[in-house]
């Protein structure tokens, strides 16, 4: 358990977040310079906050308003730094056993067990000098989890990796997890790392906290525009609401015409009220040209093709309705891309299905 | 062939480096790890002997050190002599050699990142084992190199100890000044050998610490 309530002014902005958390791993999202690593640094203590409570387990161990400010190593605050700061004149096996309290025979029987599940069994005897980037990581989070700590705290600890070796860490680390459910506060800005590890995001900027809540929520659900750009939502478009139905709203739009969307609950509208909407790439459907329309679809818009991108396993198509110039991005898997012939030039139907379209009011 | 000005210079090299190891080490450390009003002053006033002439340098040291100096009052009150004795070449050598330890020393304390050093404080260290088990045995090289440099100047130091040492045979006439004495007194066959001793001396340090400091030896 654990509970922070921090204030701290930096050069250009002030970070002031309030959290709450189980044993459960917490992702907080966002862009490099939102101040991500500073709320770390100030759970762990390498940084005083000017004002708030920091609570982990019943014990405070910081608040500005008693006084209390309890000093890093006796925090029990497990730290992996982004470049893991292992220590480069100790092995593997003696960063490892750093930071163990008690007799040396119970400690190297840890040091075995960690070596084992951290998969660096055969290496003790290495430097770090002599570990490859993905051998180094998991040292350091050997070296973390050694000292017992109450709290994990990962400053973006996969970036500094391959691709291929990151995606086999992220897994380990959802593993490791399982078998030490230890709070744990994860930052990151890559947002595939995010949804992937996070059951619980909070999305971070300019130092607060924008949205928090379960992934499903953040990812589809966002609560501000800035969140859903974070969220690789990418169609964002603002328009007025021209008419209101029992679960519907009608949203009149410059870029696209009027869309009908699904009314979130809990929020009054009234016509002519500036609203925001947003459907993400991939949740575009494309109608094949040969398709019969069977029920009323909602929302079937015919565009023009004006760009295209490749991205790898899948093409990001930018569409133009010819209201307006902002485009509407589909992000299409290859093979659809080459069996619908979809290029620039050409035109295509599309159908924004109510369901996928999320209403930020 | 009197060998008296070379031992003496030993002696007086040997006290001098271990004063400037244990004051400079903590200059070092403070001036690396920690923030203050007057860091900058602080830093001009340790760095001053490798600019001011030695014999200002020896001027203030007698005029601190001296009987009516406030320094030089308290020790004579305990019965130490510092002025015209071996101690006040000691002195002497002390204080110009400081700043060629504290600078490198400084520079390796400071090249122990502050991550490395927070992560043993993580790991539930004390300020004294994180010195002890990290910052001095990733700085030694540093640090031994800059004691190196600060002996082998306390050696060839010349005019802040004739000033405050003087110049007696037998009793405060250390090498560089035997040295001069020699010249003075036209007896080349000294002076030659002496400047031998100190030369090669000289070359082996400089050549030592160029090795300590790349992690050569």
């Amino acid at each position: 358990m654990l509970e922070i309530s921090l204030k701290k002014q930096l050069e250009d902005f002030e970070v002031g977040v309030n959290l709450s958390l189980d044993e459960e791993l917490l992702v907080l999202f966002g862009p490099s310079g939102a101040g991500k690593t500073m709320i770390l640094k100030m759970i762990s203590g390498i940084v005083k906050p000017d004002d708030g409570r920091v609570v982990s387990g019943g014990e405070v161990l910081f608040d500005s308003s008693s006084g209390v400010n309890v000093p890093v190593r006796k925090r029990k605050v497990g730290y992996l730094f982004q470049d893991y700061a292992l220590f480069p004149h100790m092995t593997v096996e003696e960063n490892i056993a750093y930071g163990i309290e008690g007799p040396k025979a119970s400690a190297g029987k840890k040091v075995s067990e960690l070596l084992g599940l951290m998969r660096l069994a055969g290496l003790e005897k290495r430097f770090p000098h002599e570990l490859s980037g993905g051998q180094k990581q998991r040292t350091a989070l050997a070296r973390t989890l050694a000292a017992e700590p109450r709290v994990l705290l990962l400053d973006e600890p996969f970036s500094a990796l391959d691709y291929q070796v990151r995606e086999k860490l992220r897994a380990d680390l959802l593993n490791i997890h399982r078998v030490y459910p230890i709070t744990t506060v994860l930052v990151t800005h890559d947002l595939e790392e995010a949804f992937m590890l996070g059951k619980k995001i909070a999305v971070i900027n300019n130092g607060s906290i924008e949205q928090s809540g379960t992934r499903e929520d953040v990812f589809y659900r966002p609560k501000t525009r800035n969140v859903a750009r974070f969220m690789g939502v990418r169609n964002i478009f603002a328009g007025a609401v021209s008419g209101l139905e029992d679960s519907n709203i009608l949203i009149d739009t410059p870029d696209i015409g009027v869309i009908k969307a699904p009314r979130p609950p809990g929020f009054q509208f009234s016509p002519g009220q500036e609203v925001s909407f947003c459907i993400r790439p991939e949740e575009i459907l494309v109608i094949r040209p040969d398709r019969v329309l069977g029920k009323v679809q909602d929302n079937i818009l015919e565009c023009d093709i004006t760009g295209a991108i490749g991205k790898g396993s899948t093409h990001i198509l930018y569409l133009e309705t010819g209201h307006g110039r902002t485009p509407l991005k589909v992000e299409l898997p290859n093979f659809v891309v080459r069996k619908l012939e979809l290029a620039v030039g050409r035109q295509v139907k599309v159908s924004l299905k109510k369901e996928n379209i999320w209403v930020i009011a | 062939m009197d060998l008296f000005p070379l031992f003496l210079t030993i002696k007086v090299s040997f006290f001098a480096t271990v004063l400037t190891i244990a004051i400079g080490l903590t200059l070092a450390w403070v001036m690396a790890k920690r923030d203050f009003w007057g860091k900058g002053l602080l830093d001009v006033i340790i760095m001053q002997p490798l600019v001011i002439p030695p014999t200002v340098l020896g001027y203030y040291l007698l005029a601190l050190f001296g009987r009516s100096g406030w320094l030089g009052g308290v020790l004579d009150s305990l019965g130490i002599e510092i002025v015209f004795t071996w101690k006040g070449a000691v002195v002497a050598a002390f204080i110009s050699s400081l700043p060629l330890f504290v600078k490198p020393a400084r520079a390796a304390l400071e090249g122990v990142g502050a991550d490395l050093e927070n992560a043993a404080r993580l790991l539930g260290k004390t300020e004294w084992q994180v010195i002890r088990t990290i910052t001095l045995p990733l700085a030694w090289r540093g640090i031994l190199a800059g004691a190196v440099m600060a002996f082998a100047r306390a050696t060839g130091e010349f005019g802040a100890t004739l000033m405050v040492a003087g110049n007696i045979p037998g009793v405060t006439q250390t090498l560089p000044i035997a040295i001069y004495d020699a010249v003075q007194s036209g007896d080349s066959g000294a002076a030659n050998l002496l400047v031998l001793i100190i030369t090669l001396f000289s070359f082996s340090v400089l050549f030592a610490a160029g090795k300590i400091g790349r992690g050569r030896l």
